[in-house]
């Protein structure tokens, strides 16, 4: 039996003892609940509840739609995965494309699988050996474009692994295309200070539905750009996982998204600083139309306490065109160090600007023409700060097929609303 | 070549006159706090050639006089009519305005981010002309007038307005108005925050756009001084939401001296109607 204590000692030790308060949660940085502490890494689905609505993790997803992606499986291999410089030849020289074991190439060491989804299609791709691996150790002239091609519904599972030597520049662009079901996992390592611009393109067809976990680590004194570009597919949910390898990092997250009447597009960008003086900046913006149009951002910036110096802004903007699409933004920052340069955040989901239409409309442009104008604007604006003028043309030639071809019937129907 | 159709133009458009009619235009604005009616009974008429100075103190209603007259959704009208040549503009939607013929260079132009100049400026003519202008007399006509307005021809690939500096965009708006060529002009403050030069490279453009298009003016100003460049035939006070006096260019000099104190209603200084 140990010494007794008697209510009122304990609550005197208690009383001394620094807490975390709720209505103060800076005062002692450290104190604070760290979603570090809280959050399962791990190759074992076991290891992960079952995802409900009332998770967090997993409450703005049509999970009903995504059950099969929860439970083990045998990938269909209808992915078609292949690599080539932009222009068409082969990869050579610095950059290695080919299929790997998770036991020849760094698979699976720069971070675990962060949910249920993703412990699955770790098993899913490590046990069907449907594991790829891009190895880039030397700077490259153009870009080197990784395509992922569906062939069909049958759920397939494709891990990705992208390692970047030190000092090295690249341009590395991720394509998505065709018909597919994918469970989808990258693991992207930069070298010290290197430059990469990466981008990962959604243009799946509909029906569609692709999950997929990227876990990041920019390297010491490295530049990651970023890019997530989700333009179509019926349920796109990518959730990024970067952290730094050492101080002085800048990671650039650029996000764009366009969902239409049936379409759900999720991304999570889960930033951690976990090394001193390094940058990030989270942009992500999107466009939905017509009813039934759906997307989530959840942007969390946890700034650990071996992070001091820190920069980090994470930014969310929606622009709604048409009543009847729900967008949830949900920005989140954890802050566990009291001398960091700045940490900010800022949502919003916003209609039409009224004056930008006015404007247009006040010189002779027709409120349909306005109303593309102003979103062609919107995407172009974004697809201009992407850096690699093949991926901006291409992404600005889908925006005006799709505006051309009038887009959705919601959206006449709103023109006629109004 | 250019020169010979220009005076085509020119000469046509002499011979044409139009007019725009405001008759005891009333409208207001919903606030949160119930409606707020700015404009109490409009009138003025304006023929083509003509320019009208309009002059008054901060808050009376003159920028939602030129809001109202284009159809900004904002505003909306209680009573009275605006007729172009006889057309009741008011049931008109702001572009049939604009393809009617009506401009309203804005007091604080609007950032358009990601739709640059050019696109912008070829739709407008488009839709106001009816048809596109062939890709060849259209950049020359472009060229040619961003050069008279000294602007950097790197503007035209630049996002509408966007990060334009105050002066920039009233050049912008002038570009406009020499592209669009309308039969009236509303200008709402064209001359604030302009620098010297940049006053007078924008009421050149006035005049040059005047010259050629043989528009009606309504000059909404606080400054004399664009008035020694721009040369009003009518000068006019509006206060407290309509116009309580007409004279001509030599009432803008009475004003500079005595204010507009004696135009408001008793006991209501500028700040209090604002
Ligand atoms: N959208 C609006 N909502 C509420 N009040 C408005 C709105 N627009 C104008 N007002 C009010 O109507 C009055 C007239 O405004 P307006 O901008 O037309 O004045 P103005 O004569 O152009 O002034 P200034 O010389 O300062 O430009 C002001 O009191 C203004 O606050
Ligand atoms: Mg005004």
């Amino acid at each position: 039996m140990g010494k007794m204590v008697s209510e009122d000692e304990e609550a005197a030790v208690r009383a001394r003892m620094p807490h975390y308060d709720s209505a103060d949660p800076y005062k002692l940085p450290a104190l604070m609940p760290s979603s570090a502490d809280r959050s399962i890494r791990s190759f074992d689905p076991d290891d992960f509840p079952a995802p409900g609505h009332r998770s967090d993790e997993w409450r703005y997803a049509p999970i009903d739609r995504l059950d099969d992606f929860f439970h083990p499986f045998t990938p269909s291999g209808l992915t078609e995965v292949s690599a080539a410089f932009e222009d068409g030849t082969p990869v050579a020289g610095p950059v290695r494309f080919g299929r790997a074991d998770a036991g020849s190439c760094p698979a699976g060491s720069v971070g675990k699988p962060v949910d249920k989804a993703s412990a699955v299609q770790w098993q899913a791709s490590a046990g069907a050996g449907r594991i790829w691996w891009l190895d880039v150790t030397g700077s490259c002239d153009q870009p080197v474009i990784v395509r992922l091609a569906g062939h069909g519904d049958g759920l397939d599972a494709v891990h990705l692994v992208v390692t970047v030597a030190d000092d090295a520049r690249a341009d590395i662009v991720i394509d998505h295309t065709g018909q597919a079901s994918l469970a989808e996992g990258i693991e992207i390592r930069t070298g010290a200070r290197s430059h990469v611009n990466l981008s990962s393109i959604q243009e799946w067809q509909k029906g569609s539905r692709h999950l997929g976990s990227q876990r990041i680590e920019v390297g010491r004194g490295a530049e990651l750009q970023h890019n997530v570009i989700s333009l179509s597919g019926s349920v796109v949910r990518l959730r990024m996982d970067p952290d730094f390898a050492g101080p002085d990092g800048f990671l650039n997250m650029l996000g764009i998204y366009f969902a239409d009447p049936g379409s759900y597009m999720e991304h999570r960008t889960m930033v951690v600083h976990n090394h001193p003086s390094c940058r990030s900046r989270v942009i992500y913006k999107g466009a939905l139309d017509g009813t039934g149009a759906r997307s989530a951002w959840v942007g969390n910036a946890l700034i650990l306490p071996t992070a001091p110096k820190t920069d980090s802004y994470e930014l969310n903007r929606n622009l709604v065109l048409s009543p009847g699409a729900v967008a949830n933004s949900e920005p989140q920052l954890e802050i566990e160090n009291g001398a960091i340069v700045g940490a900010g955040h800022a949502s919003s989901v916003g209609r039409f600007d009224d004056e930008q239409l006015f404007y247009l409309e006040s010189r002779g442009i027709g409120v349909d023409q306005a109303r593309k104008l102003v979103v062609r604007g919107f995407f172009a604006d974004l697809i201009g700060q992407i850096g690699v003028p093949g991926v901006e043309k291409q992404l600005m030639d889908t925006i005006d097929r799709r505006l051309a071809r009038g887009e959705s019937s919601d959206m006449a129907r709103i023109l006629e609303e109004d | 070549m250019a020169e010979m159709s220009e005076k085509t133009a020119i000469a046509q458009n002499v011979q044409e006159t139009h007019v725009l009619e405001i008759r005891g235009l009333r409208a207001g604005v919903e606030t949160k706090q119930g409606r707020k009616e700015i404009l109490k009974g409009v009138d003025l008429t304006v023929r083509t050639g003509e320019i009208h100075a309009i002059m008054g103190p901060n808050g009376s209603g003159k920028s939602t006089l030129a809001y109202t007259l284009t159809g900004h959704p904002k505003y909306e009208v209680e009573s009275g009519t605006v007729l172009l040549d006889g057309t009741d503009i008011l049931a008109l939607k702001p572009y049939e305005r604009a393809r009617l013929g009506l401009f309203l260079s804005m007091q604080a132009p609007v950032e358009v981010p990601g739709v640059s100049m050019t696109n912008f400026l070829r739709t407008a003519v488009t839709e106001v002309q009816g048809s596109a202008p062939s890709l060849r007399e259209w950049v020359g006509e472009l060229d040619e007038a961003m050069r008279r307005l000294r602007m950097d021809p790197r503007f035209a690939n630049r996002s509408v307005n966007e990060g334009f500096s105050g002066g920039e965009k009233k050049r912008s708006e002038i570009l406009q108005l020499e592209l669009l060529k309308p039969k009236f002009a509303l200008f709402d403050e064209i001359d604030s925050g302009l620098d010297i030069d940049a006053l007078r490279i924008v009421a050149e453009g006035i005049n040059r756009a005047e010259k050629a298009d043989h528009f009606g003016a309504m000059l909404i100003t606080h400054y004399t001084r664009i008035l020694r460049y721009v040369k009003p035939d009518f000068v006019h006070v509006f206060a407290d939401g309509r116009f309580v006096r007409t004279g001509g260019p030599e009432l803008a000099d009475e004003l500079e001296q005595t204010g507009y104190d004696r135009y408001l209603p008793q006991g209501k200084s500028e700040s209090a109607l604002a």
